[in-house]
């Protein structure tokens, strides 16, 4: 009897297993064609990609990447303004959210509850594209200075300050705080000598975002820059595709159509300096992706 | 907390001597607490400029602006600004898109998040999955430009991949017509958050005892049984608090998706607009402030509306995950 509603159980499980396995194999191999499809695209010879974009070469070529090394002034400078601001972005981020989560932690500060909802209602309410746009441009003047990059939105989230703080609540014991305090430590002291050391995991977690968020946006360019030399990988991967399409509907006799056509990468450059964008990504993702699939875990529930 | 022990003075000078123990401890307080002010001093002045200057900025929506004679002088117009964009068609448009969008991809999100973690939870001591995960969370990690140069290699118009293959003989304007772009706009959609919005999932089966589910197998249950009366009953509270949350951004959407994937097109506006990209398109496209203005204001009060309501609900039905 057992052995009846048992073995039918079994096969059960063992072709559930099995199916489970090829779907999400199928999965990744769906994530995945794309870039493929791209990288394909980048090592073509420009006159094989006239028969259309295919995922294997027909005639394979280096020629996009000799152009981007021709052409690395150009591209160099936008890759490096990236790497500055990705930089420059994530260190400051780090330092304004774990110096204004410190004092939220501290359970002998009284007014801490103030400033906590004064950062809370930032999650709830928000004045929109229009209006951040004019305080930005017309009260700081951001466009077309790589202040533009840094500030407006990314610098420091709710989400994140809350989530060190919480962090600092749940890990670092206040006694540690308060023995700190009675050997004569100041505050400044503490938050360099204890918080920050001791809450290494949740500041990589928010460095990672912040990091991602910096490399990858495009709409803070979009919005705020006009200058080329300003340009950051993602701004001119953005502008390159705004010239094709000006090309596209526009008559090619035209003297701005024809200086665009000119000055503008091949098919097959343009590819390459999209995976070029992407190679660090992919190159660190390995390393980080378990500490980013952590913070989906915890951004997700609250966020 | 030490009491006054001398009880030769008087009431009033008893109160003096309390009142300047409170001043002493106040200055004391004020002293000690400088320094955490100071810490916090950069995150306020930020919180000021980038969050709460713009809130003020909402004023402008009712405002006829004109930059020759400056913001706060320009002249109020009460809601004139918000009729005028309720009367044009795009209001409409874009505000169906933005909701129908949403509420398609909630649903369908649910049932592909679901499905995806049950799937990964049952490989997951298999080596493969170590990296499968990884690779189906990669797609979320590119911007949309790169997105956009993606979807570009597939659906160009002369060269792109289907058009040169599947399409070949028939070829398709993808970018001149706009019928196709929902299921374009799901596809790149699911594409890039798939198996990110599983993780939230993977995460809570990974906490189900693993008692329950050994118990049913004793009583002979088969894995679709499991799942039905285990996984999905205790996936339950995550389920419904996701769902609530997202209520909250229903009248938010993806920037990056609705305007680079289509290029920018204004030809596909009538399926890709949605309160974003007008927003956007009012605002540096069309130079129309008080357009641009009276959307991005619609948009942010429903939004702050749709999260205290979702909230609310939230902390009735699972009162451990409310935001407050």
């Amino acid at each position: 009897m057992a052995k009846k509603t048992k073995a039918p159980a079994i096969q059960d499980e063992r072709a559930f297993h099995n199916m489970a396995l090829v779907l999400m194999s199928l999965l990744a191999i769906y994530c995945v064609v794309p870039f493929l499809l791209m990288l394909s695209v980048s090592f073509s010879s420009e006159g094989s990609l006239t028969h259309g974009y295919k995922f294997w070469p027909e005639e394979f070529s280096t020629a996009a990447y000799s152009y981007l090394w021709k052409k690395r002034a150009t591209i160099a400078r936008a890759y490096g303004l990236t790497i500055l601001v990705t930089v420059v972005g994530t260190a400051a981020n780090l330092i304004l959210t774990s110096l204004f989560a410190y004092p939220l932690s501290r359970k002998d500060f009284r007014y801490r509850n103030i400033f906590a909802f004064i950062l809370f209602f930032t999650m709830l309410f928000n004045g929109g594209l229009t209006a951040s746009y004019i305080v930005w441009t017309r009260l700081f003047h951001v466009k077309d200075t790589l202040w533009a990059y840094l500030l407006p939105g990314g610098l420091m989230g709710a989400m994140n300050v809350l989530m060190v703080r919480n962090y600092y609540n749940a890990n670092i014991p206040y006694a540690i705080i308060e023995a700190a305090r009675i050997d004569g430590a100041n505050d400044m002291q503490i938050y360099t000598g204890i918080m920050v050391p001791l809450s290494k995991p949740v500041m990589t977690t928010v460095g990672l975002f912040a990091a991602l968020g910096y490399w990858n946006n495009w709409t803070n360019g979009l919005y705020y820059i006009t200058n080329p030399k300003l340009y950051t990988i993602q701004v001119y991967l953005k502008k390159l595709m705004d010239s094709i399409q000006f090309l596209k509907t526009s008559d090619l006799a035209t003297e701005s159509a024809m200086l665009a056509a000119q000055s503008l990468p091949t098919e097959s450059a343009r590819m390459a300096i999209a995976i070029i964008a992407i190679l660090p990504i992919l190159l660190v993702y390995p390393a980080i992706q378990g500490e980013l699939i952590k913070g989906m875990v915890v951004g997700g529930v609250k966020g | 907390m030490s009491k006054p022990v001398a009880p030769a003075v008087s009431e009033p000078e008893y109160n003096d001597v309390l009142k300047q123990q409170k001043k002493r401890k106040r200055a004391e307080e004020r002293k000690r607490t400088l320094p955490l002010y100071l810490m916090m001093l950069p995150g306020l002045v930020y919180l000021i400029a980038n969050n709460y200057l713009p809130m003020f900025g909402i004023l402008i929506a009712f405002k006829k602006v004109n930059f020759s004679v400056g913001l706060l002088k320009s002249e109020w117009v009460g809601l004139s600004n918000f009729e005028y964009l309720f009367k044009t068609k795009d209001a409409f448009v874009m505000i169906r898109n933005t909701v129908l969008y949403n509420l398609a991809w909630i649903i369908l999100g649910l049932v592909i998040a679901v499905f995806i973690a049950i799937c990964m939870a049952e490989i997951s001591s298999r080596k493969a999955a170590k990296v499968i995960q990884p690779v189906i969370c990669f797609p979320s990690m590119v911007s949309a430009v790169i997105l956009s140069f993606i979807v570009y290699a597939f659906l160009s118009e002369t060269y792109g991949f289907l058009n040169t293959t599947i399409f070949k003989n028939q070829p398709v304007a993808w970018y001149h017509t706009a019928k196709y772009w929902p299921i374009i706009l799901t596809i790149v959609h699911f594409w890039q958050n798939a198996g990110q919005s599983s993780i939230i999932y993977m995460a809570s089966i990974g906490g189900i005892d693993k008692g329950l589910y050994e118990s049913a197998r004793l009583d002979g249950a088969g894995k679709w049984s499991q799942i039905w009366n285990i996984t999905l009953p205790m996936l339950k509270p995550m389920i419904i608090l996701m769902m609530l949350m997202s209520i909250g951004r229903i009248f938010n959407s993806d920037f990056g998706l609705f305007y680079q994937v289509p290029l920018g097109n204004g030809l596909l506006s009538s399926t890709t607009q949605t309160i974003d990209t007008y927003v956007y398109r009012a605002l540096l496209e069309l130079n129309n402030i008080s357009m641009s203005s009276a959307a991005s204001v619609f948009q942010a009060v429903i939004g702050f509306v749709l999260v205290l309501a979702s909230n609310l609900l939230v902390s009735v039905v699972e009162p451990d995950n409310a935001l407050f």
